[in-house]
């Protein structure tokens, strides 16, 4: 089998289509391009211009310790990360074509940020039993995310359980584990109050606005959205989710199978980044909590 | 008689005139109406407005086209390949195609030659669902009008290809594409939308043909308010299905889904357009209990208001992704003396159904797959009785983070058959179906991550349901539900039928072959491989005194993205693009 993916990779890259830029070359050329996700505050997003969020800064310190200057490669999220990952990291998009060069190689993260790290992820097989993922590294966790519910205390006193999603509406993602779990937990008691919205910022504005009481995201998108209000109006609950599939994970990076010596090298960056408590201040700066991923949380113990 | 000495006149014409340009008529209304019996041209998607796909030409026949052989093919070049899905068009000596990545060209029908070509400049970070073919453009007065990836409709100068008018019909940031062929009623040109389960908002539309302007719009989701443009005001024309929350619990409703993704049919003697609606969204079924119209549905909708008339929707409460987007093809037949006014549709879901096209009663329904396990049949109705077994398990049921419960739901997402058109002869009265025969395991993923936030993914494999074949042609009787006749295919068929007065039904195959059946039998009468795999939709006109079959060849489309245990039957399979051109050798 190992035959049969080196010569796919083989013929890949002598046709010029997708191919991964070894370390040597990376660090030749100059240039890092850092993966991150187009409009998706705090983690990456364009603000004046200019690359903001969490996942750049991250990205920009890795390019600062190799003495490379940062690209950002900005994501459209397809439907799940294995497309994200197969777009991005290791194959390419089939739209991604250059109409005067059709030899040109396509555009690529060479590392790609805000990837779950989780081994149970990474070796998944496909009904085959072959590895969905065996084209691309997951490595470097560097943040451990969770859901959050945030409210309105003019509309609730307090949010002790998800229960008074019965009676107050909630705004979530579309197409989130929040709005699965508020719209099919508990026999769906809460659906007909789970209002969706195409993102946080948006079920965030429609709670200003009164159209909602609480609203259901991840940790840090909650926290950005909470910093950037006046005042103590918005709070964050301290509700559990009871039989919600998964309620943490950690976040950390990819590169192509063929980068590997250039997975190992950020990897030691960013340990020391994290380490240093580097990365917990990049969070501070954006008014987010910092929750280590379980790898330090484990050894910290 | 006088239309073919008419139009013999004006070949000649285009052949004196085809260095400096060729003499084209105009496309009007007349001529897509009566499309399917004026043999010379090809000016509608499913050869006449109705899709019946039946022409009445009988030159090539089952006595002569052993002797059929290609004249000439034509490539669309380029890194571009993928699934070529469109079906010709023709007129006046000049063919227009389509092919992947919203490209268009036209050739001249008697040497292949390419006259002019289009492409559409697409912008960065689409994100189209299903590969980027495109099915086909509709012909009106001097213009060839198409939908492209990132959700415009473009109309071109059918002498140039240059472009005249151009319109956003939805925003693909949002997740919104076109890959249906439009099509013209009474000069209005009318298109659906695409999209992926981002939460849009399935929608029909009319716009003047000629000029763009936008005429009406309808959503096809129950709750969402439709418009009319009168004198250039926009002006409310009725909520879809009265009022929001019927069949939808919470705000669902407003990201129902029901993408009008694969165009439809119309048919002139009750005026009414036939649409078919997608699955409703969220995916999955137990987040929104209820019917969740208009998703996997046939809409009857009024070309000059756009009002829903009537609605049939064959899987109510879609859990499995079957949609309803497949053609329903208007027909006639007589049944105790009298004339019924029916319409055929063969679902996703595995049932056909005929129904009283005059007003969407069901008439009969039955399986033309050989396993169905999702429902033991169908109701008086036609409303299905669910086996509750086979449907996609509950979300919630599987949250303590492990691989939920797998339910074998037989026909597969893909369906017993997908978009590949069938066809209807008048000769027969038997209908063409391109079926295949495969089922899916499927269970709640939730190992599964999207945008950096974990996620509930859908995880499913879908199998063939035997060693030998996926893929069966099958000739069915809309009167009795019986199958008439059946030809095995060991890749699935994903390809559009053409039958002729020649007694003769033609297929492509992925493994590459145009085929051509006895109509009444199924014996197979001819074969030639084109090089790549067929997944369009072969046209026969005539020209010059001869009877023309075309096909597009260019392996590609949904099959190979989904793969599963299916990948093994068609990873070999070479992509291409190309038109191929066949008539009978000159005696």
């Amino acid at each position: 089998m190992r035959i049969i993916v080196l010569l796919v990779v083989l013929s890949l890259s002598w046709a010029g289509a997708a191919q991964a830029r070894l370390y040597d070359d990376v660090i030749a050329s100059g240039v890092i391009y850092i993966g991150a996700y187009k409009n998706f505050p705090p983690y990456s997003f364009e603000s004046e211009g200019k690359p903001q969020g969490v996942d750049i800064e991250i990205g920009r310190r890795i390019a600062e310790a190799f003495g490379l200057k940062m690209e950002v490669h900005w994501i459209t999220p397809d439907e799940s990360l294995e497309d994200d990952l197969r777009n991005n990291v290791w194959k390419g998009h089939y739209l991604d074509k250059d109409e005067a060069n059709p030899l040109a190689m396509k555009h690529l993260a060479d590392v790609m940020m805000r990837v779950p790290y989780d081994r149970e992820y990474a070796f998944k097989r496909d009904g085959q039993g072959l590895l969905i993922n065996e084209q691309v590294v997951l490595f470097g966790p560097y943040q451990r995310e969770r859901w959050q519910v945030a409210f309105d205390s003019e509309k609730l006193e307090r949010v002790g359980t998800v229960a008074v999603f019965q009676y107050h509406p909630i705004g979530v993602e579309i197409d989130s584990l929040p709005a699965f779990y508020l719209t099919s937990a508990f026999g769906g008691r809460m659906r007909e109050n789970t209002i969706h919205f195409f993102n946080n910022a948006e079920a965030f504005a429609a709670m200003k606005a009164g159209k909602v009481d609480a609203v259901m995201g991840m940790r840090a998108e909650v926290d950005w959205q909470i910093g950037k209000e006046q005042g103590t109006r918005y709070k964050l609950a301290e509700n559990g989710f009871p039989t919600m599939g998964k309620q943490q994970w950690d976040i950390g990076m990819a590169v192509a199978q063929s980068y590997r010596q250039l997975g190992n090298e950020v990897e030691t960056v960013v340990d020391q980044l994290i380490r240093s408590g580097e990365v917990e201040k990049i969070y501070a700066s954006y008014n987010l909590r910092y929750e280590l991923p379980g790898l330090y949380q484990d050894v910290a113990q | 008689m006088k239309k073919f000495s008419g139009s013999f006149a004006v070949t000649a014409l285009v052949a004196a005139m085809s260095v400096s340009g060729l003499s084209q008529a105009n496309v009007t209304d007349k001529d897509i109406l009566d499309d399917q019996k004026t043999v010379e041209d090809v000016v509608s998607n499913g050869m006449g407005p109705r899709g019946q796909r039946y022409s009445p030409l009988d030159m090539i026949n089952t006595a002569t086209v052993k002797d059929m052989r290609p004249v000439w093919s034509f490539s669309f070049g380029g890194e571009k390949q993928r699934g070529q899905e469109s079906q010709p068009m023709v007129k006046d000596g000049v063919m227009y195609v389509t092919a992947s990545y919203s490209r268009v060209f036209a050739v001249d029908t008697k040497t292949g030659d390419e006259l002019w070509e289009y492409n559409a400049r697409l912008p960065d970070g689409i994100m189209p669902c299903c590969d980027v073919i495109n099915r086909g453009v509709a012909l009106y007065e001097d213009l060839v009008i198409f939908g492209t990836l990132d959700a415009k409709i473009v109309a071109l100068d059918a002498k140039t290809g240059k472009v005249k008018w151009k319109k956003t019909v939805a925003d693909y940031k949002e997740g919104y594409s076109i890959t249906a062929a439009p099509m013209v009623v009474d000069g209005k040109l009318i298109t659906g939308v695409s999209g992926g389960e981002f939460g849009i908002v399935g929608k029909v539309e009319a716009y003047d043909a000629k000029t763009g302007k936008i005429l009406w719009t309808r959503p096809t989701v129950e709750g969402h308010m439709g418009y009319i443009w009168k004198d250039g005001k926009k002006v409310e024309n009725g909520i879809s299905g009265g009022q929001p929350g019927q069949t939808w619990p919470g705000d669902l409703w407003k990201s129902g889904g029901a993408a009008t993704w694969l165009g439809g049919t119309y048919d002139p003697d009750t005026n009414s357009l036939f649409i078919g609606t997608g699955n409703p969204a969220p995916w999955n079924s137990h987040m929104r209990p209820g019917d969740n119209l208009f998703s996997s549905s046939r809409l009857a909708i009024d070309p000059d208001t756009g009002k829903i008339k009537w609605h049939f929707q064959t899987t109510p409460h879609d859990g499995w992704d079957y949609d309803g987007v497949n053609e329903l093809i208007s027909f006639d037949y007589q049944e105790g003396g009298k004339t019924v006014k029916a319409a055929a549709t063969a679902d996703r879901n595995g049932f056909m159904y005929v129904l009283n096209r005059t007003n969407g009663d069901f008439i009969r329904g039955f399986p033309f797959v050989d396993e169905i396990t999702w429902a033991k049949g169908l109701d008086k109705k036609g409303r299905p009785i669910y086996n509750d077994t086979f449907r996609p398990g509950n979300p919630s049921a599987g949250e303590d983070g492990n691989k939920g419960s797998v339910v074998r739901a037989v026909p597969a997402f893909l369906g017993g058959k997908n978009w590949m058109p069938m066809a209807y002869s008048q000769q027969t009265e038997l209908f063409y179906v391109p079926s295949n025969e495969w089922a899916m395991d499927i269970w709640n993923e939730p190992t599964a991550y999207k945008k950096g936030a974990a996620y509930l993914g859908a995880g499913f494999t879908i199998k063939p349901t035997n060693e030998e074949h996926i893929g069966v042609l099958r000739a069915m009787d809309p009167k009795t539900g019986k199958e008439v006749w059946r030809y095995k295919n060991y890749s699935p068929l994903w390809g559009g039928a053409l039958t002729t007065a020649g007694n003769l039904v033609f297929i492509g195959t992925p493994e590459g072959y145009l085929k051509g059946f006895d109509a009444k039998t199924g014996e197979l009468k001819y074969e030639f491989n084109t090089g790549s795999g067929i997944v369009g939709s072969p046209i026969t006109w005539k020209q010059d005194g001869e009877q023309f079959i075309s096909v597009v060849s260019g392996w590609g489309g949904a099959v190979p993205l989904w793969g599963g245990e299916v990948a093994k039957r068609v990873k070999h399979l070479n992509q291409g693009g190309s038109v191929w051109t066949f008539k009978l050798p000159k005696s």
